[in-house]
């Protein structure tokens, strides 16, 4: 036998651990049809038969908010699910109800599992799961994660499900609804069929509040007149709001017999009163995301460490093939796209897992609400979530952290919107060469133009946000936060390290392609063939020194620009080639592989550049679109090839425009 | 008065929701509906209101408390 189960649940009700948990290893990242939204597959065996789970996307209700609700209610109604899990949180249960108060009436089986039954537990609340499942109907479980007890029941809760094709008994439900003036006059006009998979009741009630996508398709499955009768019932908003306060209605009779609890006052935590303190809240933030940041180094550093070991083979393989004389094309071809490509991902993969793994963390023990709340005024004038600040954080040491970190944000445009920003923020490659460019051309000057580039990326973050937001974040979806500071919850580590794995693998397979591709375009464009003869790149930049000059770039410099689009380490190795005669292929993969810099890279550079064109320089190479792993990652977390190529133009082109500002002021002060 | 009104410690109960559709069901989903007994934890300017109801500690945007009116209940 197999069967699809789908996972439905607020945010904070434990699905993805979830998830995470049943499926291991064995889950697939994908799109979902014609949306920008991502869809969580896997699948798990027990006793012989296959599930298949898809982790539904969505926040806390069945409406049209938002493409994850709207997707999550169609997969629901195409009737694709033999069961759904809907998950609530044990220890909030009055209010996590209300998903499945808003799932009632669509017509797929299911049943509910009470998570977090440990925090209840520990909060003195005693859960009748039996009770409710009497006036729910469906079968109705006590969960914890924690406890692997939870699982053997859980497997039996979901065969009883499928096999029982259980729905939740909605009479109580709908004897609220009747009070609704219009309700009955409405539910009246719609049958079984108007919209398969709907329930009259469940569409009447998305008709009273107002639902768009829903009254949409009412108006194509029913006569004009029927439909301008309805619509002159539900002009006031009241209600809507009287929806609202049936389901809650409803969920207090269901859980009212079935839930004792000892009364407590509320007050907050330790922890709670430094992270919401009005002064020292920001600050603790930021040492929470920086230290996690270095704690993330611990896990990195081993695979860091297999990327510098494949640089050290590629260097053994280049020697030995030179030695039995193989051509230069197919030794490049091998060590300076093949091994080289490999390397960098390698190395910044180990950033993905750390990042990964401790923002997974920070998300699951709950610090991430207290971040976005935190930061919830400042990145809301970014037209962003709270939660984008730490995206930013994480991209002063590597951009492709950053965009993986990206993932907490869980409406598309913020997210895409956030990684572009985050682009903006020089990442750790860029100050391993900016400080020393710096100093070698304007000695003492040098934090000055340290302080210019980072007021400038302030700068450049706003614009960025004032372009991009327009089209990226609808102004529906600029409303301020609403969000629920969850309990602090131990972390479930196995099922996190399976999902920091799978994620890792799922970048690394994804990246390695547009890496590789980039890479081997460069590779061929800087390729001087055996004769020594210019590149393809080099004929290129002479050809349009004359344009390139005037944002203060000799053709040379050009070049490197170019190349740091690449990899910024390796502009330095270019800069090398071209002002003391050597081949930019491997001079390049060289730099990006850690090489020692030329010994007299000063004095080339002091020969060869003036200041002005020092600065245009150091201000477009920063500025410049950070690399081509940082690109793919981009690509890999917004599933988007139009975006990520606009995001990537519009930084090369603003880096050029930078660099040209840079110039002439340089100009006039020299 | 509105939700941002009140202060650090004091309950209240919601009185009345205005605003679009989106904004009503956002309000309602995390769970605050009329009716629904509210007590303020956490006011400062410039952040969210931090307040507690039904089990649950939830932030609200200073923006979208100007759609939330309140009676306060005196303690």
């Amino acid at each position: 036998m197999s069967a699809t189960i789908a996972l439905l649940g607020q945010p904070n009700s434990g699905k993805s651990t979830l998830f995470n948990a049943l499926t291991g290893l064995r889950q697939h990242v994908g799109n979902w049809p014609g949306k920008t939204v991502e869809k969580k597959e896997g699948t798990f065996t027990h006793k012989g038969d296959t599930y298949s789970v898809a982790d539904l996307p969505g926040s806390y209700s069945m409406s049209a908010n938002s493409d994850e609700e709207v997707i999550t209610r169609d997969f629901i109604a195409s009737g694709k699910a033999d069961v759904v899990c809907i998950l609530a949180d044990s220890s909030q249960l009055e209010r996590s109800l209300f998903m499945l108060a808003d799932y009632a009436g669509l017509s797929a089986p299911c049943f509910l599992v009470l998570n977090m039954a440990d925090v209840a537990k520990e909060q003195g609340k005693k859960i009748d799961a039996n009770k409710i499942e009497q006036k729910l109907g469906i079968p109705v479980m006590l969960f914890s994660a924690t406890d692997t007890k939870s699982y053997d029941i859980f497997y039996a809760t979901l065969e009883r499900a499928i096999k029982e094709k259980s729905h939740i008994n909605v009479s109580a439900l709908e004897a609220e609804y009747q009070k609704i003036d219009g309700y009955q006059d409405i539910q009246q006009r719609i049958s079984d069929c108007t919209i398969p998979g709907y329930t009259p009741m469940w569409l009447t009630v998305k008709i009273l509040e107002h639902d768009k996508v829903v009254t949409a398709k009412l108006k194509n499955a029913l006569p004009d007149e029927v439909m301008k009768h309805i619509e002159q019932q539900t002009k006031s908003s009241e209600t809507a709001i009287a929806a609202g306060e049936c389901k809650f209605n409803w969920i207090d009779s269901i859980l009212s017999g079935a839930v004792t609890e000892t009364k407590t006052k509320t007050t907050l935590g330790r922890l709670d009163r430094i992270y919401t303190h009005k002064f020292w809240g920001k600050p603790a933030v930021v040492l929470t995301v920086l230290l996690g940041l270095l704690a993330s180094f611990i896990p990195a550093l081993p695979i860091m460490g297999i990327g510098s070991g494949v640089d050290m083979v590629n260097g053994m393989i280049r020697s030995s093939l030179m030695e039995t004389g193989t051509s230069a094309f197919l030794t490049g071809l091998l060590c300076d796209v093949l091994i080289q490509s490999l390397s960098y991902v390698i190395k910044m993969l180990g950033f993905v897992f750390g990042v990964t793994l401790v923002f997974g963390l920070l998300e699951e023990v709950g610090v991430m609400a207290r971040i976005s709340y935190v930061f919830d005024n400042t990145m809301g004038k970014l037209g962003l979530q709270g939660k984008s600040v730490m995206p930013f954080l994480v991209s002063f040491g590597c951009t492709m952290g950053g965009a993986a970190g990206a993932r907490v944000i869980d409406n598309w445009g913020q997210k895409v919107l956030t990684i572009a920003l985050a682009w903006a923020v020089p990442c750790g490659a860029a100050w391993a060469i900016i400080p020393m460019l710096s100093t070698v051309f304007f000695g003492a000057g040098a934090p000055l133009v340290i302080v210019a580039l980072l007021l400038v990326m302030i700068l450049h973050m706003w614009i960025t946000a004032k372009i991009f937001g327009r089209k990226l974040v609808k102004t529906e979806d600029k409303c301020g936060m609403i969000m629920e500071l969850p309990p602090y919850h131990k972390p479930k580590w196995g099922a996190l390290m399976r999902y920091v794995f799978g994620r890792t693998k799922d970048t690394f397979f994804r990246v390695v392609k547009v890496v590789l591709l980039v890479c081997g375009i460069f590779w061929l464009l800087s390729y001087g063939g055996s004769t020594g003869e210019n590149s393809i790149l080099e004929k290129f930049g002479l050809a349009i020194e004359p344009v390139t000059k005037f944002f203060g770039m000799p053709w040379q410099l050009f070049l490197a620009f170019i190349a740091s689009s690449v990899g910024k380490e390796g502009a330095v190795g270019v800069i090398t080639a071209l002002y003391s005669g050597g081949s930019i292929g491997t001079a390049f993969s060289e730099a990006m592989a850690g090489g020692a810099r030329a010994a007299n890279l000063n004095e080339l550079l002091l020969a060869n550049v003036t200041r002005p064109e020092a600065l245009a320089f150091i201000f477009a190479i920063t500025f410049n679109l950070p690399c081509v792993v940082a690109l793919a990652a981009t690509y890999q977390e917004i599933h988007s090839v139009k975006w990520t190529l606009k995001i990537a133009l519009y930084y090369t082109v603003s880096a050029l425009l930078l660099g040209c500002i840079a110039y002439h002021i340089g100009m006039l002060i020299w | 008065m509105n939700l941002s009104e009140l202060k650090e410690n004091s309950e209240a109960v919601i009185s009345g929701i205005a605003g679009d559709a989106r904004f009503i069901s956002r309000i309602t989903s995390i769970g605050l509906t009329p009716g629904c007994h509210v007590q303020i934890i956490k006011n400062d300017k410039n952040r969210p209101v931090l307040l507690y109801s039904r089990d649950t500690m939830i932030a609200v945007n200073r923006r979208e408390c100007t759609g939330i009116t309140v009676t306060e209940v005196r303690k």
